[in-house]
């Protein structure tokens, strides 16, 4: 168990003048049991981070430290971290018993049988303990996912390091692994750093969620604080399913007015104040169908989903996506008029793309009255 | 999907369906008017197995045969005479044969003792030979695929080159590099106050020699091969193996050595046969001596194949080899070969 300290890292690969920044200006601290999920587009180095946490890349600047104490120039070997790879990385050659006990044959001096006894308990853990005599491309995908993480956890590392580790699994595995690793990880209690790009599966198991993009941490908090609370347009655009609608309205005084007919009088206007431009995001389930709403659209598709539909239609030259009720299934070709809360309203500086206004509602309702009172 | 959309969308097209039932009924038509021929599948594919007849089978298959025989020259009789007007051409019988049974293996295996001497020696050769061409070239393979060496590409191909160069030549070369007096070696060896080493004249010395060679010309093959098999072997195997606490030996034993054992049994088994087949070298550098000291199976053969013309005698050697060298080679391959 340990706090992970990375302190303005940097990473460059390449050498004389074709240099490719990787990671940049990257500080963060990731707390002890923490389980700390980092996403970003593809390319955006999240999984450099990953590897120069866990040593398998060296950082061109910046330390990292386990529990304040520098392990920049140590190598993985020496540095107590079990990784799941994306695609498992298991010994091909070795069967599942010697792939999971691999890691305590070369780094204690536990005797075979001892070996053994742990590579069962662990093997039964994860519900694998039948397997244990099969050679890994005898394994469905699954099932290898779950040798990983029996050789990731035998270690009883300070660190547990994944890299996408569900990906390679289908839909329904995925959600079911996705439990299973925060149950694991809450019985285990080891820190954790978890790369993924799918900000679904970041939103559901991380304590914190770091966003990175370009190589740059954009922001790290709970799921509830980057939905709600994001510190620029990137984090907004990226957090959330389906995208949050963002488009770019004229300021005159207190009316904010977009393409296609948009406009919206500012309860608050003291918001926009000194912008002559401003970026407006709605989120689709804060968009409500309202006669009165400044937001004409024509609808173009409509997905049923059964428990809602996805409305999708266009404002001028803007896409727009809503969220609404199953009972409701405007035909293609129609108009209508969204509208929306104040305190749903993200607004952001056309220029520099911080936030300026962020949702503002109510974030914790007293739930006394829902609950069962003991015997 | 844009691509099956265009796919689809042209299947359906009526113009399509004109030139597929075009092509379709011409193809019809073609197979009516060509008259089936029975086998003719197996004519298109004869030329493989007509030149494998010629070059591989037959030769074996009479090698075997005229091993149970005594060869007594070439025949007078004649087995076909074709006339063409004024030219008259006329196929003797290859060979006056004499039936002498088993007995050239017989002799082989308890009586010859030049034959066990150079079955002696290509084992000599062979003992010390492929381990230090196997070793060396996984030596040579790892150092090269390492990430810290720079200019690989001009090593690889220097390692390689050798490969190239014609048996005779090098040969030849080495012979040079390695006479008694002239030599380049013992120049280089008594500039620097050491004492000449007797390379060409000592029975040790030449099958050294000849060990050095080899290692020269094949090293680099060798190398190829193990350099590619070092190549399939996935980098995140390492990287598990490097967080698994694994040193870089540890790596070495339980990743590569693995992930490499069927190429690296390729790599013996060819050695081995290579070995047990030598032959240019000791023809050229050594000529066998001193004292038959380095003559080997294969020159063996020749000798008495081509300088005596025993014929029958060489083929029953020939067999013999071929029995030793698959003998070894299965050994290798059931020790070696593993569960794959």
């Amino acid at each position: 168990m340990a706090t992970i300290d990375i302190t303005n890292l940097r990473k460059e690969f390449g050498d004389g003048n074709e240099r490719i920044v990787a990671v940049e200006d990257f500080d963060l601290t990731i707390q002890d049991g923490e389980f700390l999920v980092f996403v970003g587009p593809s390319g955006c180095g999240k999984t450099t981070t990953l590897r120069c946490i866990a040593g398998l890349e060296d950082v061109t600047e910046g330390t990292i430290e386990f529990d304040g104490e520098d392990v920049t120039d140590r190598r993985a070997r020496d540095r107590d971290v079990a990784m799941v790879f994306q695609n498992y990385a298991l010994y091909p050659h070795m069967t599942v018993r010697k792939n999971i006990g691999f890691p305590l044959r070369l780094s204690t001096k536990k005797s075979t049988d001892e070996i053994d006894d742990e590579v069962e308990a662990i093997a039964s853990m994860l519900g694998i303990e039948t397997l244990l005599d099969q050679k890994p491309r005898e394994l469905s995908g699954g099932q290898q996912q779950r040798v990983a993480l029996g050789r990731a956890i035998i270690r009883d590392p300070q660190l547990f390091l994944m890299d996408e580790p569900l990906s390679n699994l289908d839909a329904k595995l995925r959600s079911t692994m996705r439990t299973e690793l925060q149950e694991l990880q809450t019985e285990l209690g080891v820190t954790t750093a978890y790369v993924t790009h799918d900000q679904t599966e970041a939103m559901a198991m991380g304590d914190r969620i770091a966003v990175m993009n370009d190589g740059e941490l954009q922001q790290v908090g709970t799921a509830s604080e980057v939905y709600r609370a994001p510190e620029n347009e990137f984090v907004a655009g990226f957090i959330g399913s389906p995208s949050i609608n963002l488009l770019t309205a004229d300021v005159d005084g207190a009316t904010l007015r977009g393409p296609g007919g948009f406009a919206y009088e500012m309860e608050d206007p003291s918001l926009v104040e000194g912008h002559d431009r401003i970026r407006v995001g709605v989120r689709p389930e804060d968009l409500e169908l309202d006669p009165d709403g400044g937001m004409p659209s024509e609808v173009t598709v409509v997905e049923e989903m059964g428990n809602e539909n996805f409305l999708y239609a266009v404002m001028g030259d803007i896409d727009i996506t809503a969220r609404i009720e199953s009972v409701i299934h405007p035909e293609a070709g129609k108009t209508v008029t969204f509208g929306f809360d104040e305190e749903d309203l993200y607004l952001f500086d056309a220029e520099t793309t911080e936030a300026v206004k962020t949702k503002t509602g109510e974030t914790d309702v007293d739930y006394d009255q829902y609950v069962q009172p003991s015997h | 999907m844009v691509l099956a959309a265009i796919q689809s969308r042209i299947r359906s097209s009526a113009a399509y369906k004109q030139v597929s039932d075009g092509v379709r009924y011409t193809r019809q038509d073609v197979s009516r008017i060509v008259p089936e021929i029975p086998g003719l599948p197996y004519a298109y594919i004869s030329p493989f197995f007509i030149l494998f007849g010629v070059f591989l089978l037959f030769p074996t298959a009479y090698t075997l045969y005229l091993s149970f025989f005594d060869y007594v020259g070439v025949s007078n009789e004649v087995l076909l005479t074709v006339t063409m007007g004024p030219m008259e051409v006329s196929l003797p019988r290859i060979a006056n044969l004499e039936f002498v049974g088993l007995s050239h293996y017989e002799r082989l295996i308890f009586r010859d003792s030049l034959f066990h001497r150079s079955l002696l020696n290509t084992t000599f050769i062979f003992v010390v030979q492929v381990p230090l061409m196997v070793i060396l070239g996984l030596a040579t393979a790892l150092v090269l695929d390492a990430k810290f060496i720079r200019a690989k590409g001009l090593f690889r191909t220097l390692i390689a080159l050798p490969v190239a160069t014609g048996l005779v030549a090098y040969s030849t070369i080495f012979l040079l590099l390695f006479n008694g007096e002239v030599g380049l070696i013992n120049y280089v060896l008594e500039s620097v106050g050491l004492t000449a080493i007797p390379w060409l004249g000592d029975g040790f010395w030449a099958r050294i020699t000849l060990v050095i060679a080899v290692t020269w010309r094949w090293l680099g093959y060798n190398m190829i091969i193990l350099l590619a098999g070092l190549q399939t072997v996935p980098q995140q195997l390492y990287e598990a193996a490097e967080i698994d606490g694994a040193s870089r030996w540890e790596k070495f034993r339980f990743v590569t050595l693995p992930q490499i054992r069927p190429v690296l049994l390729f790599v013996v088994v060819s050695s081995t046969i290579g070995t047990f087949q030598i032959f240019a070298e000791p023809y050229v550098i050594t000529g066998g001596g001193p004292s038959n000291a380095t003559i080997t199976v294969v020159q063996y053969i020749y000798n008495q194949a081509f300088l005596q013309l025993n014929l029958g005698y060489a083929s029953a050697v020939s067999v013999l080899l071929v029995v030793i060298v698959s003998i070894m080679s299965i050994i290798q391959i059931q020790y070696g070969g593993g569960d794959s």
